[in-house]
Formats: structure tokens, C-alpha cells, sequence
């Protein structure tokens, strides 16, 4: 029990607050290139990128798995990567 | 056998086996039909022969359940049966009524058996599986609603366990499900969509909670490990089952005229109703890894863990294997499904059904535990006998199956039906050698209970 | 108290049931995204009548509702009932900002006659974001569960696995979601 979690840290600013508005600022970019009705597929892995690293975002801090040792780590790593590289194939494919 | 009133079980458990064999041997007259066509004709005509062989496999495996829920709940709610009397009148109501029937199929012409039965008033035959009279299917929902208000005052009364409970909710969605054989619509898509009703959400739903709760009940018995973590992994097995199975059942709507969204939604979820099976594996082997002794009645053991591997093997992998539908579009109706069917249904829920037969008839007929070490062996040669079968019966199926897809359906010159069926003909040879195998199996278990009885009990 | 970090916060058993939940979104958006490949004209020209201005509504509505959700269990294992349960109001309304916006595009769609059969791109589109919102919905249902057992007195700094268990759940319907907005909304 020598080792506090995240939460009961003394902060001034949590880092889940600074992850907060990382979350919010990837979405709003995301938003905004889908607003601006720039198409390709660099633009489309663009998105697709911040999407995963906003799934991260919440699987490590908000989740709680970035403290966990051992197998369930990985879960929902694995669930960001295989169907994030299923979908970058399939629009690759039609690229 | 701790409470009286658990002895009830013992009539059903024996009238299934009888009813198993009978089943069986139509199978094998099916099996040679299949290739000697006239055989029997016209005494006893192929779509007869698979009506009586079908619908002894339902009965019989109704009866099945019947027992061992009434084995089971007293045990488990640790209170005797609300009424002993009730479930031994239902089962000769059950026993007559399905007797009588399996002769109205054997002795009339369908057609007269409808006239005679009165269908006219309220159709409901005519349909696969569910060719029973009217008065027939009337009969069976009295029987299950005194077996459910049975059950049900008796779990009410005492103890309730995760198990029971989940027994109950299985046994009770079998009975509303069964409510819908009564629905007929005129409309052939309406008609097929409601079928499925009764048969997916039986096999693939509320079955499963039934095969689950049976499976952990002989697991905590024999193993003794933990109730809490066995019922832990029940509810985790069922939770998956109804997930993937209630919209899996879109599996059965992409061809019939039901929207091509069906085709989609059929495909992802059916795609996983694997999932609980192989949970259940897992889930077997590893109770019995931990186990905290080594109960003598090692048969029940050894058919515990086979109804989970063939069971995910059947159900799991050879449901698997033409469940999405661009498959499906070329496999629907070939010798594929022949053999997922018959591996699925003996896997899950024939050999859970002997599971529990195996567990509990030794201390049903005065045993302590479990029969002699005599009796298990020939019991655990019965296993690898019937086990062993069905597997190359689905094999040389499968084997058949991928040919007639092919050379039927996928190939750029496509043969008809018949053509195909004589090229084939080989593997249905094999599949009623093998069937006959079967029966042996099945012939070396119904003598298992006559052997042995006079040796001691294995420790 | 789980003092060895071998295993995620809350009951095992709601994991494996995320797990699987999450196995039918991925498998979802697979099959929307190859479904896209054979039809890239039509999806590209209906996602165009999506409105992504709700999306992002409901975006941060569900960032934020997983922000509130973490802030609850925070104060949950330093023993604070009260502020725990004004945490979990606020994720609670956010998924109701969530619901409402949702509803209405639903609203819009069925207004102007689209359904299920329209076409791929609406049948890939109606049927994830419904599923998604039935998890919401679900989510929404076991927060609120936490809420009264937590203004019971249920729960304290020793005892509160109930909330990490409901918590996790609410963050699988938020990363569920992360994925589906841009994909179906944004991604060409």
C-alpha cells in the first residue's frame, strides 16, 4: 500500500483534468477538420490517430489501467489497435 | 440422495434413455433410407421415419430436464419437492401423450392424423419439429406449467441458489417460447420468422441457461470447488449466451424475405454465440483443475467436461463455420447443416442430459456417490463410443456437405440437386457406419446400469 | 482491498462483460468500415447529411460525463459520500444532454422518412449509434444505481468497488463512442 493512486496525489491541477482537456481539445480539432470538408486519406488517419489516442486516454488514466501490471493492460490497447488497423485497411483499400 | 422426494427423477431419467434408443434406432433407418430409398417403404416412409426420429430427440430431452430439475432443485433450495404426486402424474400424462403421438405418426397418413386430432380448429401442424397435434402441444403446455409451478413453489419455499434460478429462468423462457409453435400466420415470411421463436431461442437462448446451470450444479458436487466462483462464471456464461444468441437469431432471417439489415445484425452477433461455449470450456476444465477432491463417480467427470468440448465444438465451431452470410448464402440447406445440427445437439444437450443422468441414477437407485468401478468403465467405453461416432458422423457430413456446396451451388457449372446427391453418396455410406457405431455406444450405455450392480462402490 | 495491481478497478466480471461488449462494437465498425470500401460514393455523400454539430454535443457531453464519473470515484476513496454523489448527478445529466441531443437527430432522420432500409450507409448508421445509445441508456441506469447506494451510506474509502465497477462501465460507452463520432461522422 506504499504506492498512492493517481487520484489522491496532491495536485494543482489533476492529471485527470489535464487529460480532461486534452480529450476536449483533440475532439474539437477533430470536429473542426470535419467542419472544414478537407477529404483524403491522410486527413481521414488524422482523425482516426486522435480517436485512438483519446481511446488511450481514457483506458490509462480514466480507466485506471495505466497502473495495472500483467495481462488486463492490454485489453483495451488491443481493442484500439486491431480494429483501428482493420479500419486504416479499409480505407487504404479504397484510397 | 438427500431429500424423498428427488426419487421422482428417476422415472423421467429412465423413460428418456428409453425414449434415446427409440430415437436412435430411426436415425439409423433415416441413415439407410438415405441411401437404400425404398427401404421400408411405404410401411414407414423417410419424412415419417425423420418425424418419429426428431421428435423422440425433443421429447426425450425434455424429459431430461424434467429430471433433473427435479433432482436438482430440492437439493439446491435443500427442501423437499412441493408435490411428488404432481410430477409422477405429469410424467405418465407426458410418457401417453408422446407415445400416443409417435403412433399417430407411424400407423395414419399425416393428413388423417390431422383430421383425427381436430387440427382444423386451431392449426398448428405441418411445420419441421413441430408436427404435433394440436392436442398434442396443448398437452405439453399443461405438463410444463405443472412442472414449472412444481419447481418454481419448491424453490419459493426453500433456499435459493444462483443455480436454481437460473434453471428456472431457462426452464420458464422454454415454456413462453413454446407458446409461439401456436402462431402460424398465413404470411411465409411471417411464418418462418416466428419459427425461429421457438427453435433458435431454444437452442441458442434459453436451452443454454438450462445446459449452464446443469453443467455448474455436477461441477460443484464433484468438484467441490467454491459455490461462488462457479456461480460467478454462470453468470458471466449466461449474460454472453443472451447477448450474442436473442439478435443471433437474425441468423435464420437473411434468405426468408425479412429486410437485408438481417444480414448484418444476423452476421456480427451470431459470429460470437461461440463465445459462451468456449467460456463454458474453460470453465469446466478449469473447475476441475482446482477441484478440492476426487469424487468416485469419475464417469460424471468424464461426461461433464466432454458436454463442454463437443458442445463448443458442435455448437461453437460448426455453428461458426456457416453462420455469416455470404457463406451461409451457399451452404443454407446442405449436408453442412446436417452436421452442425447433429454435433450440437449431442454435444450440449444430449450429453448434458446423460451428464446428470450419470451423476445422479447411482444414488438414485441406493448408491451413495457412484456406481461400481465396473459400471464406470463400461460407462466411460459408452462415452468414447458415442463421442468418438458423432464425431466422423459429422465429419463424412461436413465432407459432403463442402461437395455439394460446390459443385451444387459455388462452381461456375452448377449440377442439380440429384446429380450431386449420387456423387455424394459414398459419404452417407460412411455417416450410417458410423451411426450404427453410435448405436452401439448408446446399446454398451443402457447395459452400464445393469452391470456392476453387485460390486462395491468405487471410493 | 486490492493491494496488487494484477487487476483493473471494480468486479472482474463486469471486465469480461465489457470485453465483450466491446468485441460487437469493434466487430460493428469493421463491418461498417468494409461495408465503406465497397461503397465509398454512397457513404461519403450521406455521411454529408449527418449532423456533426450534434456529435460534437455529444462528444464532450460523454468526455466530460467520464471526467465527472473519475472525479466521483476519487472522492469515493477518500471517504466523501457527498461530493461522490454531486460528481455522479453531473455525469448523470451529462448522459441526459447525451440522450436528448441523440434523440433528436433521431427525430430529424424519421421526420424525413429515413429507416433501417434506406440504404447501407443509414442501416450501418441507425443501427450502431441505437446499439450505442441502448448502452448508454444501460450505463446510465447502473450510475444511478450507484448514486442511491451511495446516499445510502453503501459505500466508503474501505468499500466501494460497486462504483469503480459502474465507473468502468460508463468509460467503455465513452470509448466506444470516441471511435463511432469520428468514423461514422467525419471520417472520408
Amino acid at each position: 500500500m506504499n504506492k498512492t493512486r493517481l487520484a489522491d496525489q496532491p495536485y494543482l491541477i489533476r492529471p485527470c483534468t489535464i487529460v480532461y482537456i486534452l480529450l476536449i481539445t483533440l475532439t474539437i480539432l477533430s470536429w473542426l477538420i470535419g467542419k472544414s470538408g478537407i477529404s483524403g486519406l491522410h486527413v481521414a488517419m488524422l482523425v482516426l490517430l486522435f480517436a485512438l489516442l483519446k481511446g488511450l486516454l481514457i483506458g490509462d488514466y480514466f480507466m485506471g489501467l495505466r497502473s495495472v501490471r500483467g495481462l488486463w493492460r492490454w485489453p483495451i490497447i488491443v481493442w484500439l489497435f486491431v480494429p483501428g488497423s482493420l479500419i486504416t485497411w479499409a480505407f487504404f483499400i479504397t484510397a | 440422495m438427500k431429500y424423498q422426494s428427488q426419487a421422482v427423477a428417476k422415472p423421467y431419467f429412465i423413460a428418456a434413455i428409453g425414449l434415446f434408443i427409440g430415437q436412435i434406432v430411426f436415425g439409423v433407418i433415416l441413415g439407410l433410407q438415405y441411401v437404400v430409398g425404398d427401404f421400408l417403404f411405404p410401411e414407414i416412409p423417410f419424412n415419417v421415419a425423420r418425424m418419429v426420429h426428431t421428435n423422440l430427440l425433443i421429447v426425450w430431452l425434455l424429459f431430461g430436464f424434467m429430471g433433473a430439475a427435479y433432482y436438482l432443485v430440492p437439493e439446491e433450495s435443500e427442501t423437499e419437492l412441493h408435490s411428488p404426486g404432481l410430477a409422477i402424474l405429469m410424467f405418465w400424462i407426458f410418457l401417453v401423450a408422446g407415445a400416443l403421438t409417435v403412433l399417430g405418426y407411424l400407423m395414419v397418413p399425416y393428413a388423417t392424423l390431422a383430421e383425427m386430432t381436430g387440427n382444423e380448429l386451431l392449426p398448428t401442424m405441418g411445420r419441421e419439429f413441430l408436427e404435433q397435434p394440436t392436442i398434442t402441444k396443448l398437452g405439453i403446455v399443461v405438463v410444463a406449467l405443472a412442472f414449472l409451478f412444481n419447481i418454481g413453489m419448491t424453490i419459493l419455499k426453500g433456499r435459493k441458489t444462483v443455480v436454481s434460478l437460473v434453471l428456472l429462468i431457462g426452464l420458464v423462457g422454454l415454456a413462453v417460447f413454446f407458446l409461439f409453435s401456436f402462431y402460424n400466420p398465413d404470411n411465409l415470411v411471417k411464418d418462418k420468422y416466428y419459427w425461429w421463436w421457438v427453435v433458435h431461442l431454444w437452442v441458442e437462448g434459453v436451452w443454454e441457461l438450462i445446459l449452464g446451470s446443469i453443467l455448474a450444479f455436477v461441477l460443484i458436487k464433484t468438484t467441490g470447488v467454491d459455490r461462488e466462483v462457479i456461480e460467478k462464471w454462470l453468470y458471466v456464461i449466461i449474460a454472453m449466451t443472451l447477448i450474442t444468441g436473442i439478435i443471433g437469431t437474425g441468423h435464420h432471417y437473411y434468405w426468408i424475405g425479412a429486410p437485408e439489415y438481417w444480414q448484418w445484425w444476423g452476421s456480427i452477433f451470431s459470429a460470437m454465440e461461440p463465445i459462451p461455449f468456449f467460456m463454458m470450456t474453460v470453465f469446466a476444465f478449469n473447475m476441475v483443475n482446482r477441484r478440492r477432491r476426487n469424487h468416485p463417480n469419475q464417469a460424471a467427470v468424464l461426461w461433464a467436461l466432454g458436454t463442454a468440448v463437443m458442445a463448443f465444438l458442435g455448437a461453437g465451431v460448426w455453428g461458426f463455420m456457416h453462420t455469416l452470410s455470404p457463406i451461409n448464402y451457399y451452404t443454407h440447406g446442405t449436408q453442412i447443416t446436417a452436421a452442425h445440427g447433429h454435433m450440437a445437439f449431442y454435444g450440449a444437450y444430449v450429453m448434458i442430459v446423460i451428464t446428470m443422468i450419470s451423476y445422479a441414477m447411482p444414488m438414485l437407485r441406493g448408491r451413495d456417490a457412484a456406481n461400481s468401478g465396473k459400471s464406470q468403465v463400461i460407462e466411460m467405453w459408452s462415452f468414447w463410443l458415442m463421442t468418438v461416432s458423432m464425431v466422423f458422423i459429422t465429419l463424412f457430413l461436413t465432407a459432403a456437405g463442402v461437395l455439394q456446396t460446390y459443385i451444387q451451388r459455388y462452381t461456375d457449372d452448377p449440377q442439380p440437386f440429384m446429380v450431386v446427391q449420387e456423387k455424394i453418396e459414398i459419404f452417407y455410406w460412411m455417416r450410417e457406419v458410423a451411426g450404427v457405431v453410435f448405436l452401439i455406444g448408446l446399446v454398451v450405455y443402457a447395459t452400464s446400469f445393469f452391470i456392476g450392480g453387485k460390486e462395491p462402490e468405487e471410493a | 482491498m486490492n493491494a496488487s495491481k494484477e487487476y483493473p478497478p471494480g468486479d472482474l466480471a463486469m471486465w469480461i462483460f465489457i470485453l465483450a461488449e466491446l468485441l460487437v462494437f469493434a466487430l460493428f465498425f469493421a463491418a461498417y468500415a468494409f461495408s465503406r470500401a465497397n461503397n465509398v460514393e454512397l457513404f461519403n455523400t450521406f455521411q454529408q447529411t449527418l449532423d456533426t454539430d450534434s456529435a460534437l454535443i455529444n462528444t464532450l457531453a460523454l468526455i466530460t460525463s467520464s471526467y465527472f464519473v473519475m472525479r466521483a470515484v476519487a472522492d469515493i476513496r477518500q471517504n466523501r459520500q457527498v461530493e461522490c454523489i454531486r460528481w455522479l448527478l453531473a455525469a448523470l445529466s451529462m448522459g441526459a444532454v447525451f440522450l436528448i441531443v441523440k434523440s433528436g437527430e433521431y427525430v430529424h432522420h424519421y421526420s424525413a422518412g429515413i429507416n433501417l432500409r434506406t440504404n447501407t450507409f443509414y442501416m450501418f448508421y441507425l443501427s450502431l449509434t441505437f446499439f450505442h445509445f441502448m448502452h448508454v441508456l444501460l450505463g446510465m441506469v447502473i450510475l444511478s444505481a450507484i448514486t442511491v447506494k451511495t446516499w445510502l451510506g453503501d459505500y466508503s474509502a474501505t468499500e466501494h468497488t460497486g462504483v469503480e465497477t459502474g465507473a468502468s462501465y460508463w468509460h467503455m460507452v465513452d470509448i466506444v463512442w470516441l471511435i463511432l463520432f469520428p468514423l461514422v461522422y467525419i471520417m472520408k
